[in-house]
């Protein structure tokens, strides 16, 4: 048995601990909206914040987390520069097709908490590792500019 | 006259004298325990515990278990098996300054293997690298090392490989030009450097050590790759364990150095890399080591385990000029680094970071860590390339793991995000070439 805290809570899972962090999100407490894009840590589909800093969540075995808080796009709205990101992005119409984007808005709102004004450079930086098939990035670039305005 | 031919005689004298000194010099190489000082015994006079056979946990254990351990303990299989072949069935190519040689198959096929090999022949390879028919073997065959392993446990391995399901796959014939396909040439390097034929346990050190030095030595054959090689293709013993080559990775000085070495590795260091192939801060195995840890290191007991590591802090420490002290932490922001290299960055932006993080501490967990690592602190970044070429582990299974970018990016690409880590994360920059990570794909 394995105690995870999961979005504010303390959460039980009965999984091996090098189970990935994805599979215990998804499979065991149904928290569907971190999706599997590459399982390689290649892609940035499945990514989540880990004390606040963005993982991939298909490579961090579920034994490493300890007591560090986990969030997911599920709650991602509930902090001041996720929601700031949220908003941007349905301002901006930013998504596509969508599978990317939970990965692109932990990626995004984890820049955005730490460095409040990014430009160009701090933006690749960031996002480099989150990949859009449908090369929605000029809009993801926007609306993290959009976001930081509105700081 | 006279005066002008005295100074030829002498001469001549003087240049053979230097001629011969050279030569001895090349060919009187301590032997693999010299290191240690004290009184080198007869394995029937050494009052210790044994240190060859199998550990005290296997005692008891079966004959074919017993000679399994020992097959994994002098790592047979990783030499012996093509990749992605058969296990045991050979064919796997080393290519050589001379020209590719590729390994026999050992399973019992008696047409193809050696299932119609007597024991007396096994034993007679193993230890003097002879063939069957009294062909010389190559030296990429360890038996410099290996005349060390006791017959008992020679015959021990045969029996377990003569258990084994046989394959039907013929060898492989070796692309030696002249006079590297001369093979009784190596009849005289054998004489000349496999002249310690048996296993001599220093009566001054413990039972312990004594161990560790039977599994180093003999079985486990290490100083084959971490030991530079003379002019003659002999392993340099004045340079034990300074570090060597292996499938165009370097092998990196295992002396007690604190520097250039691991002599800042603490024991548990040590048994966490060769039990699990990963030391927490020290960085994971990998390459021809990965192998090593899988199918060897990785599988020995722990008093084994722990045996080899107490054996190798006491090897005399030796200073690498190419392996300097290694850098600090590094800047966590993302930049192009000290060298300023815009390609190196925009490759590790894309592909590298949301793993190893622009601290180059590890992102996701410790396996990822770049900062405090020999492979980044090593100025040639072969093998860091390499490692971004090959990548290791397998995404489904627990363990370290890196994807293989060989398809994704090209060799210039590769070139400069080695550059870039080296930079970064290392004590000084690669200059790595396109060229250069070419040769080094086709390893």
């Amino acid at each position: 048995m394995t105690t995870i805290n999961v979005n504010g809570q303390q959460r039980e899972v009965k999984v091996d601990a090098e189970t990935p962090l994805l599979w215990v999100l998804r499979d065991d407490l149904g928290l569907t909206g971190t999706k599997f894009g590459c399982g390689i840590a290649q892609c940035g589909a499945c990514t989540v914040h880990l004390d606040g800093a963005p993982v991939r969540s298909c490579q961090l075995p579920v034994g490493e987390i300890g007591n560090k808080p986990v969030t997911t796009i599920e709650a991602i709205g509930t902090t001041p520069a996720g929601a700031r990101i949220q908003k941007a992005w349905l301002d901006l119409d930013v998504i596509q097709c969508g599978y990317c984007q939970s990965g692109q808005i932990m990626s995004a709102a984890a820049l955005l908490a730490s460095n409040p004004t990014p430009d160009d450079a701090a933006i690749d930086a960031a996002m480099a590792g989150n990949i859009c098939r449908c090369g929605t990035y000029v809009r993801i670039r926007e609306g993290i500019k959009e976001a930081a305005r509105h700081g | 006259m006279k005066g002008t031919r005295k100074t030829i005689f002498l001469g001549a004298i003087a240049a053979l004298a230097i001629a011969g000194g050279l030569a001895w010099w090349q060919v009187a190489l301590p032997g693999p325990l010299a290191f240690a000082g004290g009184r080198q015994v007869d394995l029937a006079t050494y009052r210790g515990r044994s240190p060859t056979g199998v550990p005290s946990e296997l005692a008891s254990a079966d004959p074919l278990t017993k000679g399994r351990y020992l097959t994994e303990a002098a790592d047979c299989q990783a030499c012996h098996t093509a990749k992605g072949g058969k296990p045991f069935a050979g064919g796997r190519a080393f290519k050589l300054p001379f020209g590719t040689i590729y390994t026999p198959n050992i399973t019992p096929d008696r047409e193809t293997g050696i299932g119609a090999w007597s024991d007396a022949e096994f034993v007679r390879a193993v230890h003097k690298g002879i063939g069957r028919d009294g062909q010389r073997l190559y030296p990429a065959f360890p038996y410099a090392s290996y005349a060390m392993l006791t017959d008992d446990d020679v015959l021990a391995i045969r029996r377990y490989l003569a258990s084994l399901a046989p394959v039907r796959q013929a060898n492989l014939p070796n692309t030696f030009s002249f006079p590297f396909n001369q093979r009784w040439l190596m009849a005289i390097w054998g004489a000349l450097f496999n002249r310690e034929p048996v296993f001599r346990p220093v009566a001054d050190r413990d039972a312990q050590w004594n161990r560790g030095a039977y599994l180093v030595e003999a079985a486990g054959h290490c100083g084959e790759c971490h030991t530079p090689r003379t002019l003659m293709q002999a392993m340099n013993t004045r340079q034990k364990f300074a570090g060597g080559a292996a499938e165009g990775w370097n092998a990196y000085n295992i002396t007690g150095d604190q520097v250039s070495g691991i002599g800042a590795w603490s024991s548990d260091d040590l048994v966490s890399y060769l039990a699990r192939g990963h030391a927490p801060q020290r960085g994971v195995a990998s390459g021809p080591m990965a192998e090593v840890v899988a199918l060897s290191t990785g599988r020995l007991t722990p008093s084994d385990v722990a045996a080899i590591a107490a054996y190798l802090r006491t090897i005399p420490s030796i200073r690498s000029s190419g392996l300097p002290a290694m850098a600090g932490p590094a800047n966590p922001v993302a930049s192009q680094g000290p060298t300023g290299n815009p390609h190196g960055k925009r490759v590790f932006e894309q592909a590298c970071v949301s793993c190893h993080a622009w601290s180059g501490k590890g992102a996701v967990s410790p396996f990822q860590q770049l900062t405090g690592i020999r492979a980044v602190n090593d100025r040639t970044g072969t093998n860091v390339a390499l490692m971004v070429l090959n990548g290791g582990g397998s995404a489904h299974s627990p363990g370290p793991y890196m994807p293989a970018f060989h398809a994704a990016y090209s060799d210039a690409e590769i070139a400069a995000v080695a550059n870039y880590v080296t930079a970064r994360f290392g004590t000084q920059a690669s200059n790595l070439t396109a060229a250069s990570v070419r040769e080094l794909r086709e390893q």
